[in-house]
């Protein structure tokens, strides 16, 4: 559907009567000295004959001429509403409204890591993961003690291994044998460092997400097989609390006219 | 002959299956797209006999070709039975085949012409139901062999007879489409004088009213010689008639009302100097019978096809009000009412009809464009809370709506901190966050137009998570939005520095 086009008329000022704002301005579309780039004012659009606003409505003049015209709303277009898109970059997901939005963005976009770029399911679930894959000394005491925590909220048990864990977790909480446990802990790349790029490898998943409370994980991870230490993106770690974590790689190097969007693309993570 | 008390399906298409008459309308809409596209945008229109109106059913016709000449040979004759023959004739001219064998035949036309202008009152009726068969052809040799006849269809129309001049009418308007040539010859024939002069004499006929609208829309249709016609148009008395009939009348209905309408529209908007027209009342009597028709609608008498009428109504408004002076808006009380009306045509036909609902926002913005008085109208009726629910709605509505509201930001600054209160600000954060870009850019003017008035919007604005939204808009594809959420962060930024200093 195309939009109006507005046609300010030359004298409107006259006929507006609003001496603020000279609405010939707005279709010059000039800043001003102050860098104020806001200009609107009040618009009067004059429609021409052959203006696509008016296509629907001389279409039923015409079929009423024709003796085709019916009132009944069934042949109408059903009401759309304006949709929503997720504002992370390369995630093209559009919702037909607010709540909806928003149940995604919760869903998949919140609790990011900070040091992988990976996105969990929920806040605890990111802490164990920034323990389990972030924290040094984690992996120390993991050689002495039991240190893998179920995943289930509430079960608290520990285990001495991953796949002790993994297997607890499919015996005792009923998770599907079938279930993509694969994890290349081993090809992690250096822990510790912020702003270091971790190299691991994921492996793209098929498409049969499993949706398993809480193990399943949505990666938006930027790096994965692209070597992108080149670019040199340092990526910056808020101080503000996640869910206003709108991550903005800042380049040191270059300079650029606009700030850069995160890169974010889908591929499911094993867990 | 044709009338509109009642908009009903006509059997016409011999299509008695709702399903098939759907189908149909649909082919003949898309059609009628492509044609519009093509700047072809025409219709005929045809009329039933009596009985076929009376009965719903159409009559069959008879088998063309051989008829047509042998009842051509029996009317060359003459007698008394002149009446039967043409009566046979003007059924058997129904089909296309039949049409293109009348034409070929010698002396035919001639033949109708005599018929038409004879001594016989009756044979003339019939004779000028054949030429009206012909004119409804969407064949243009066919069509154009009625040329032969005009004249005298002109001349016919300042007479005392109705039945008969509603045909001419008819007739003559089918063949102002037919092609640049044909109506060239009919203006030179003077057919705008005529219809001037018919709707003088048969004024308070509201059939042939309808019937001299039709005609004079075909007319103001045409793309070519457009200005001639007009100012011809606007020479004569016609302007001030067509003012005078835009109510529907409770017995005959909305027929003649809705020709007039649509002919106003055409003259409005095919033309800029409308002092004439605005002159003549136009405005004010279009404004008028749109609030009287929201009164209808407001009460649940919503007529059948009123459609037809309030969206020409609102087109005249619309292209009207540029012209108009904003003092003379102000002082008449017709304009706050409208503004009432606007939004009750809104509600009504949001979901029947969307893109009525869309010229409905454009009028009402134009409207508050232009006179501060009716951004106040919107206030004081308590149309915020109606409009601001239809910030959600596509279709070319809420953007239209969102400007709505930022003329009464923008023209009634005043008015601004009971716009936050009705929850102007919320919706805002909601509507910042859409897909489409002209949502967004006007979110942002607004927002600045609200911010601008008092530190407790701000404050406002930032308890709602307003902060976090315009930094992520900072990522927007287009420069324009980026620049302005900037400058609004920044502006944001300075002040929450200035709290903390």
């Amino acid at each position: 559907m195309s939009r109006p086009e507005f046609y300010p008329l030359d004298n409107i000022s006259a006929a507006s009567g609003n001496s603020e704002h000279d609405p010939t301005e707005a279709s010059r579309q000039q800043l001003p000295e102050d860098g104020n780039p806001f200009s609107f004012s009040p618009q009067i659009v004059r429609l021409h004959r052959e203006h696509d606003m008016f296509e629907d409505g001389d279409i039923h003049r015409h079929l009423y001429l024709q003796d085709l015209y019916t009132s009944e709303a069934e042949d109408r277009t059903t009401l759309s509403v304006s949709e929503f898109p997720c504002h992370i970059s390369g995630c093209s997901a559009l919702f037909s409204s607010l709540g909806e939005y928003e149940h995604h963005y919760n869903s998949l976009h919140r609790n990011v890591c900070s040091s992988c770029r990976r996105c969990l399911p929920s806040a605890r679930l990111l802490d164990i993961h920034i323990q389990e894959w972030h924290d040094s000394l984690f992996a120390v005491l993991a050689q002495k003690q039991d240190m893998y925590l179920c995943l289930v909220e509430g079960c608290g048990q520990k285990f001495r291994t991953e796949k002790q864990r993994k297997d607890h977790l499919i015996r005792i909480h009923k998770y599907p044998p079938d279930f993509r446990f694969d994890k290349l802990k081993k090809e992690r790349g250096n822990k510790g460092g912020r702003g270091q790029e971790q190299k691991v490898k994921v492996i793209e998943a098929v498409n049969d997400v499993c949706e398993s409370e809480g193990v399943c994980e949505v990666l938006c991870n930027p790096m994965s097989d692209q070597p992108e230490e080149e670019e040199s993106m340092e990526i910056c770690e808020k101080e503000a609390p996640l869910m206003e974590d709108m991550p903005s790689p800042v380049q040191d190097s270059e300079v650029n006219a606009l700030p850069l969007k995160p890169q974010y693309s889908s591929r499911l993570v094993l867990f | 002959m044709w009338r509109l008390n009642k908009i009903h399906h006509k059997s016409r298409w011999h299509q008695h299956n709702i399903d098939e008459l759907r189908l149909r309308r649909r082919e003949q809409e898309r059609a009628l797209r492509q044609a519009r596209r093509d700047r072809q945008l025409v219709s005929k229109r045809l009329l039933l006999y009596e009985e076929e109106e009376q009965t719903g059913v159409t009559m069959e016709t008879a088998s063309g070709e051989q008829d047509v000449v042998s009842l051509l040979l029996k009317l060359q004759r003459g007698g008394t039975e002149k009446e039967i023959h043409l009566k046979a004739l003007s059924k058997v001219l129904r089909e296309s085949s039949a049409q293109l064998s009348f034409i070929k035949q010698e002396n035919s036309m001639h033949l109708l012409v005599g018929l038409l202008t004879g001594s016989d009152a009756q044979c003339r009726l019939l004779a000028v139901r054949c030429l009206h068969e012909l004119s409804y052809s969407p064949n243009t040799s066919v069509a154009s062999a009625c040329m032969a006849a005009t004249p005298y269809l002109l001349t016919f129309l300042s007479g005392p007879t109705t039945k008969f001049t509603e045909t001419c009418l008819y007739t003559l308007g089918n063949l102002c489409p037919v092609s640049e040539a044909v109506k060239e010859k009919l203006l030179a024939q003077g057919i705008i004088p005529a219809l001037a002069s018919c709707m003088e004499n048969q004024r308070h006929n509201l059939a042939v009213v309808e019937a001299i609208g039709f005609t004079l829309s075909q007319l103001l249709q045409a793309t070519g010689a457009i200005q001639k016609i007009i100012s011809m148009v606007m020479c004569s008395s016609l302007p001030t008639y067509l003012v005078s009939f835009l109510t529907p009348d409770s017995e005959f209905g909305l027929g003649a009302a809705i020709e007039c309408a649509w002919c106003l529209h055409y003259l409005v908007c095919s033309s800029e100097d409308h002092q004439e027209l605005l002159a003549r009342g136009a405005l004010l009597h279009c404004s008028a019978e749109l609030v009287s028709l929201s009164g209808a609608v407001t009460q649940g008498h919503k007529e059948d096809g009123m459609e037809l009428l309030v969206c020409p109504l609102l087109r005249i408004v619309g292209n009207l009000l540029p012209s108009c002076l904003v003092e003379d808006l102000d002082k008449n009380t017709v304009f706050t009412l409208l503004v009432d009306a606007l939004c009750v045509f809104l509600q009504a036909y949001l979901s029947s009809s969307p893109s009525l609902a869309r010229e409905t926002a454009w009028v009402l913005n134009n409207l508050t464009a232009h006179s501060t008085e009716c951004c106040s109208a919107v206030v004081t009726l308590n149309l915020v809370s109606p409009l601001i629910q239809l910030l959600p709605v596509s279709h070319g509505i809420n953007t239209m709506v969102l400007r709505i509201l930022a003329n009464i930001v923008s023209k009634k600054k005043e008015l601004c901190v009971q716009l936050v209160q009705l929850g102007l600000l919320s919706a805002l954060c909601s509507t910042l966050k859409m897909a489409d870009q002209e949502m967004v850019t006007l979110s942002l003017d607004v927002l600045y137009m609200l911010l601008l008035t008092s530190p407790q919007v701000k404050e406002e604005f930032l308890r709602e998570g307003g902060a976090s939204i315009l930094e992520i808009i900072q990522y927007n594809d287009e420069g324009e939005i980026r620049r302005k959420a900037s400058y609004l962060v920044d502006q944001l930024l300075l002040t929450q520095q200035q709290h903390t200093v």
